[in-house]
């Protein structure tokens, strides 16, 4: 494999969306989502959550949900974008990387690309793009939630950076298989919004019948590991997770890339 | 000649489709090859295993000593596949050269030759512009000028004048015949006579077999057969034409046309052809030595 090629491919992804005009649209959409929760949920529940009054019941609720640790940050709204951002971006994903290859593959496209560089090159240089398109994403958020908070109260900058650095890695791992997942999906369906279907099947009739299995019959338990952000809950409280929270999305990352891999090495273009 | 492209017994099967069926040939270097068949002949399957796109159910084909899809090749062979299209989303020069920098070219050296290949195709005023925002033709061209990126050997042309108008087709072929004896040349395409002008070997595909392989062309037709198409052919003529000395053989294949099969003998029989034509006040369209491309593969 030549990283120089899959670099190359990892780089044009980024074009597609921060040099045309179609992807500063998506940028605006997002970014303007994001300003309407960051406006609205978010800035409305800081002092709620901050508030002398309902700092018991609201740490009892917490509590309650395991998120104890997260109430009692100083930076609250970290910790409210930390739990939206961990629900809604992996959602997200499944959206903003749904054709990878597949639009090319129909196109015709891919047969330039094979010409010049293997199939494995070109699945994980695009699957490299859309990683680096969501860091951006997730990045540009993490600082805008950053600025706000500093925008009440400017002295939490010190421990309000490096748990902004953490977020965006955790939100950005948390989102590796489910970009992983739009990558395998490609190679079996015809367009990108069939993904899209195919990958809402997976996470609500698959991922059901999966959690069904495993309830009924515990020897089936570890199927649970194949569904994209089964460590979420993990995750959520922010104290004492487990090493497999952070090895699983990497571990699914591998196989669904390795999966894909053996899939379009054996297909006809 | 050293061998660039070696095909044995090759099948490919599509369901209970026998595309191609123990196809064998050889393909040396420098040769301008065209490949020729009927509609569903196994054209474009022949030409996408050679490219890697698709996988040969049997058999074995070696191009430049590597695998087809080998990333020893990248560079090396470029192709024209049939319907494939660039992204409409971005500019025709912004994809020539990541397609040159993926063959290895910097940047600057990428852009360059870009430039160079749209020259080639006469779309340099286009580079900036979106290949959805181009007709089919040029769409086509700039296809064309990707496969001339950086130095290939081997270059494979499927269907690259169709669609084209007649200059531009003209222009295309001009191009080929210029670039011939530096690169090798596969071209399929249903216009017969284009593939005449260009080509020096001949596959002929039918109901995915090789038919027949014909190398040298010309020189191997050229001195026995000359084809010749006549205003107001009448059997008169056809008659005087077959009294000529070393006439062997004498074969209408058109309404207007003759092959005329003779002996060599010391007098040429082009000249006596010539002078038979003139004594008679006839008038001739197109005098060919040889039989053409048309004729040898479905006239017998």
């Amino acid at each position: 494999m030549n990283f120089q090629r899959t670099w190359l491919f990892g780089q044009f992804e980024l074009t597609r969306l921060f040099a045309t005009k179609r992807g500063w649209l998506a940028i605006a959409a997002f970014f303007l989502v994001w300003l309407m929760v960051l406006r609205y949920p978010i800035y409305n529940a800081v002092p709620f959550i901050s508030s002398y009054e309902f700092s018991d019941i609201v740490g009892q609720v917490a509590g309650t949900v395991g998120l104890s640790a997260l109430i009692s940050w100083p930076e609250a709204e970290l910790a409210m974008f930390w739990l939206i951002g961990l629900f809604t971006f992996p959602m997200f994903t499944v959206f903003v990387t749904a054709d990878q290859t597949v639009e090319d593959r129909n196109r015709g496209t891919l047969r330039f690309l094979t010409m010049r560089s293997t199939r494995l090159e070109i699945l994980l240089g695009r699957f490299a793009g859309q990683v680096m398109i969501l860091a951006s994403l997730i990045a540009l958020v993490t600082v805008a939630t950053l600025a706000m908070m500093l925008y009440r109260d400017a002295s939490l900058i010190a421990s309000a950076l490096p748990k902004s650095i953490a977020i965006w890695g955790k939100l950005l791992l948390t989102c590796l298989p489910f970009i992983a997942l739009m990558s395998l999906l490609n190679l079996v369906t015809n367009s990108a919004r069939m993904s899209i279907v195919f990958s809402i099947l997976f996470f609500t009739i698959v991922a059901s019948v999966i959690s069904y299995l495993g309830a009924q019959y515990p020897m089936l338990d570890w199927l649970n590991y194949l569904i994209p952000g089964h460590q979420v809950t993990e995750l959520t409280g922010w104290r004492n997770t487990p090493v497999f929270a952070y090895l699983l999305p990497a571990c699914q990352t591998l196989v669904l890339l390795g999966t894909g891999h053996i899939l379009l090495k054996g297909r006809d273009l | 000649m050293s061998t660039v492209i070696e095909v044995t017994s090759l099948s490919k099967t599509f369901g209970t489709k026998q595309a191609l069926n123990n196809v064998t040939f050889t393909i040396n270097k420098g040769s301008t090859v065209a490949l020729v068949g009927p509609n569903g002949a196994g054209k474009t399957t022949l030409f996408s295993i050679i490219c890697g796109y698709l996988k040969p159910t049997n058999g074995s084909i070696s191009v430049l000593g590597h695998n087809p899809g080998d990333a020893n090749l990248f560079g090396k062979i470029s192709a024209l596949p049939q319907d494939a299209q660039l992204d409409p989303k971005f500019s025709v020069a912004k994809q020539l050269s990541f397609f040159a920098q993926l063959q290895g070219m910097s940047r600057k050296a990428a852009e360059a030759d870009t430039q160079r290949v749209l020259e080639l195709v006469d779309l340099a005023h286009v580079a900036n512009s979106k290949t959805g925002e181009l007709s089919h033709g040029m769409r086509k061209r700039v296809c064309i000028a990707q496969a001339l990126l950086g130095s290939p050997q081997i270059v494979l042309l499927d269907e690259a004048t169709a669609g084209l108008d007649p200059k531009n087709a003209k222009a295309i072929r001009n191009l080929i015949a210029s670039l011939q004896g530096d690169m090798t040349f596969i071209l399929s395409s249903h216009d017969l006579s284009e593939l005449e002008r260009l080509c020096d070997t001949v596959l002929y595909l039918e109901q995915g077999q090789l038919s027949s392989h014909q190398s040298d062309l010309y020189q191997s037709e050229q001195g026995s057969f000359v084809t010749l198409q006549m205003l107001n052919l009448d059997t008169p003529m056809k008659d005087k034409i077959a009294e000529l000395s070393g006439v062997k053989n004498i074969k209408q294949t058109q309404s207007d046309e003759l092959v005329i099969e003779y002996a060599k003998q010391d007098e040429p029989f082009d000249l006596s052809l010539l002078t038979l034509i003139h004594e008679n006040s006839w008038t001739y369209k197109q005098l060919v030595n040889g039989r053409t491309l048309e004729n040898q593969l479905f006239v017998d």
